[in-house]
């Protein structure tokens, strides 16, 4: 039996704390020393302590080590994953603490806490086991966030809905993880499993059909087409904030994963046609997402099917498979996750003013609050991929290493949806610039927290688009743990 | 290999022969003169209206549920349980970590009140 | 010899039970047939020399899920109710589809090709169960998933409280 040494626990020093946060927000919850919205306040100063104390104590070195056992990596692209699903969780409590029957609940906040651990675990996982159970542990918390409005019937159809085909997905990925156990001869670490289809005596289309179930598995994760239909309804029933998770962190989360499975435990070279199923998901989910936007008048299902677009262009940066490409993904999931959380707090602010998260409510809105249209106009155009704006960057990164890889048509591809997207998205801006306000309109109740939270996010949409070097920086060390 | 489970076998055989000849034998052997007195449910007292299944409370729900969960976690005490000796301090320590854990929660659950009874 | 003929009456057991739960429309007597089935397979476990498994499959499953599956089934539906019909108007398309899959798998398997076997899997020295057990608390082996595990059920268990109970019980001091 190895011993316990302390670069292990220093590896897992992040999801210790989330642990121990946990074990706080638990304990002064049910003791009832700090109740209601002020829960909030103490899970994102827990967040804070524990980014800031990961920042300056646990960072690993660019190329990192396998720790526990091999279950685990601790390197730069597990790193830097794991502190933006600290900081998507800190900014969706700020625009959950304010509402209702979920700011106030100790049980959301613990339910995030979970969530953000098994995600943090889903970045780290290097072996099929850990794979499987950090994926369940960032999920079934969900489940019940989808649905945490019990008294409505819409948030209860989402909880069910993101219930039954996250369990039929799991259950169908746990299935090819299985065959790729015995395809592989028993192995479970991404590397050896990596070897043992190389060098199996199972047919070639048996283990490409094993792939394909697993991949559909990561595909309902990050919402690709054919396994997106479910994140335009929960999305709309989830209580917002939720909503904005579930297409940030969630989706990175799956993004994470896949990455280290798509380029480690299965490099494109050693299985023909994977690389080339993996190019054709791209290409029908950024068509079929940026498409269906078009007739979307709810912005929630609108941002749903936006959200799926984007994961089209960040799936072709890991169709490319070299540096550039997993940069290229790091980067876009950086600058998606923070704008698209900014695009979700003009929403719940929308929903919360007006009742309904209807696009037609947006009207008028540089009138009633001029600041609040300026954050909108920011996510908006930044999802757009117009300059000078942090989108913008991202989408030329992915586009570049498509080209780079050889898959110019991809490209192309993506080109064409982007000029769709960017219609979608103007039509919002048009709606909330210039429009009449309704007769009767006053500016929109903003709570503190959200306006912190949306005006930070603002800036970093034009700061990081303008001045991308240290942000892309990032993604060139998280780059550096796969590809030295 | 499958001989050490010849006494499971031989307890899941008779368990069930039992039940069938329990019932088997009352029906063969029980003396039967049934009276419209005999047959109702109650000899004195309301004939029971509706049917005898209903909707139970949810709570009969999260008990189960918990159930489960604790169940889950004995499933993990097996095969700790089975080489304890051998795995020595470090051992206890991981499996006390990971009951405490559930513990927090059947208190989280208690708590919250979700074993009362009304 | 003495294998295959209590594998060939549990598949049989495992079927048949399975057919009662997917084709019944009494949902108790279909949770019944689960029960059942689910206990056939834990048989299988043990015809693979999966013990712990077999132990987990009955612990867990029969144990355990069956109750949770007939409590819900209690508190959702009235048993003196119409239990309406357990297939809708497509499970044709759904037998055809799972037909189309049956004679894939079967042309799969008669395919393969025999000198591409699989190696057989190797047999497991000593007791499997204890050796899951050192595996499970050793920091070298499987200590993160183990403790993650409990974290698993942790949040699972929150959720079940808050789905059942917290909710309800919010309204109720609210309106208070």
């Amino acid at each position: 039996m190895s011993a316990l040494n302390t670069a292990m626990l220093l590896a897992l020093l992040p999801e210790l704390l989330v642990l121990a946060l946990m074990g706080v927000v638990l304990v002064a919850d049910l003791a009832g020393w700090v109740q209601g919205r002020k829960l909030g306040w103490l899970t994102v100063v827990g967040l804070a302590v524990v980014l800031a104390v990961s920042l300056s104590v646990a960072m690993p070195n660019a190329a990192g080590a396998a720790v526990w056992g091999n279950t685990l990596r601790h390197d730069a692209l597990s790193f830097v994953f794991r502190m933006l699903f600290l900081l998507a969780a800190g900014l969706t409590i700020f625009f959950s603490m304010d509402l209702p029957g979920l700011g106030d609940r100790g049980a959301f906040y613990l339910l995030l806490l979970a969530s953000v651990l098994g995600m943090m675990l889903m970045a780290m996982a290097n072996d099929l086991i850990m794979l499987f159970l950090a994926m369940e542990t960032a999920t079934i918390p969900l489940y019940v966030l989808a649905g945490f409005f019990t008294g409505r019937r819409d948030s209860v159809e989402a909880g069910f809905k993101y219930l039954l085909f996250g369990a039929l997905a799991s259950g169908v990925m746990l299935y090819g993880l299985s065959l790729l156990y015995g395809f592989s001869g028993g192995a479970v670490e991404f590397e050896a499993v990596a070897r043992g289809l190389s060098e199996t005596a199972a047919p070639r289309w048996a283990v490409l059909a094993a792939l394909m179930v697993v991949l559909a598995g990561f595909a309902f994760k990050v919402a690709a087409v054919p396994f997106h239909f479910w994140a335009p309804d929960v999305y709309q029933g989830a209580p917002t904030p939720i909503a904005a998770f579930l297409s940030t962190a969630s989706k990175a989360a799956g993004f994470a994963l896949l990455v280290r499975v798509a380029l480690v435990a299965f490099p494109g070279g050693t299985m023909p046609w994977w690389g080339a199923a993996l190019a054709a998901m791209a290409a029908a989910t950024m068509t079929l997402g940026n498409l269906l936007a078009l007739t979307q008048t709810d912005l929630k299902r609108l941002l749903a099917y936006s959200s799926i677009g984007h994961a089209g262009y960040i799936l072709m940066g890991v169709v490319a498979a070299t540096k550039l490409g997993l940069t290229a993904v790091v980067f876009y999931l950086l600058v998606y996750l923070l704008t698209n959380l900014a695009a979700f707090g003009v929403v719940t602010v929308l929903e919360r003013n007006t009742g309904s998260p209807a696009v037609a409510h947006l009207a008028g809105l540089y009138k009633r609050s001029p600041w609040l249209t300026l954050a909108t106009l920011a996510a908006f155009l930044s999802l757009a991929g117009v300059p000078p704006f942090a989108g913008f960057v991202a989408k030329v990164w992915v586009f570049m290493a498509a080209v780079e890889a050889k898959l110019e048509w991809l490209a192309v591809v993506a080109v064409l949806n982007s000029i769709v997207g960017i219609y979608y998205y103007l039509v919002v801006l048009k709606v909330a610039y210039e429009y009449d306000p309704p007769a009767d309109a006053q500016p929109l109740q903003v709570s503190r927290p959200v306006v912190w939270a949306l005006a930070a996010l603002a800036v970093f949409v034009v700061v990081a688009g303008v001045a991308f070097g240290p942000w892309f920086g990032w993604g060139q060390w998280a780059a550096m743990a796969l590809f030295p | 290999m499958l001989w050490q489970y010849v006494p499971i076998a031989i307890l899941l055989v008779l368990s069930t022969a039992l039940a069938v000849l329990i019932v088997l034998l009352d029906a063969l052997l029980g003396p039967r003169k049934p009276t419209f007195r005999k047959l109702s449910p109650y000899e004195s007292g309301m004939v029971p209206i509706g049917p005898g299944m209903r909707r139970q409370p949810v709570r009969f729900y999260l008990i189960a549920m918990l159930f489960l969960l604790f169940d889950v976690e004995v499933i993990f005490l097996l095969p700790w349980a089975v080489t304890f000796r051998k795995l020595g301090l470090f051992g206890l320590v991981e499996m006390l970590v990971f009951i405490a854990i559930l513990l927090v929660g059947y208190i989280y659950a208690w708590k919250k009140g979700a074993l009362e009874w009304e | 010899m003495v294998t295959t003929f209590v594998f060939v009456v549990a598949a049989a057991v495992l079927l048949v039970a399975a057919l009662i739960a997917v084709l019944k429309n009494n949902l108790v007597h279909a949770a019944m047939g689960l029960v059942v089935s689910l206990f056939g397979t834990a048989v299988l476990f043990v015809l693979l020399e999966a013990y712990f498994l077999a132990v987990a499959q009955v612990v867990i499953y029969v144990g355990a899920i069956a109750i949770l599956i007939v409590f819900s089934i209690m508190l959702t539906r009235r048993v003196g109710a119409q239990w309406g019909n357990q297939t809708n108007p497509t499970w044709p398309f759904a037998l055809l589809a799972a037909g189309v899959l049956t004679v894939l798998f079967a042309l799969m398997v008669r395919g393969w090709n025999p000198d591409q076997a699989l190696p057989a899997a190797e047999a497991v020295p000593g007791d499997v169960t204890a050796r899951l057990g050192a595996a499970l608390v050793n920091p070298g082996g499987y200590v993160v998933p183990f403790e993650v595990a409990s974290v698993l059920l942790l949040a699972a268990l929150i959720g079940a409280v808050y789905v059942a109970w917290g909710g309800r019980k919010a309204e109720k001091s609210t309106q208070r």
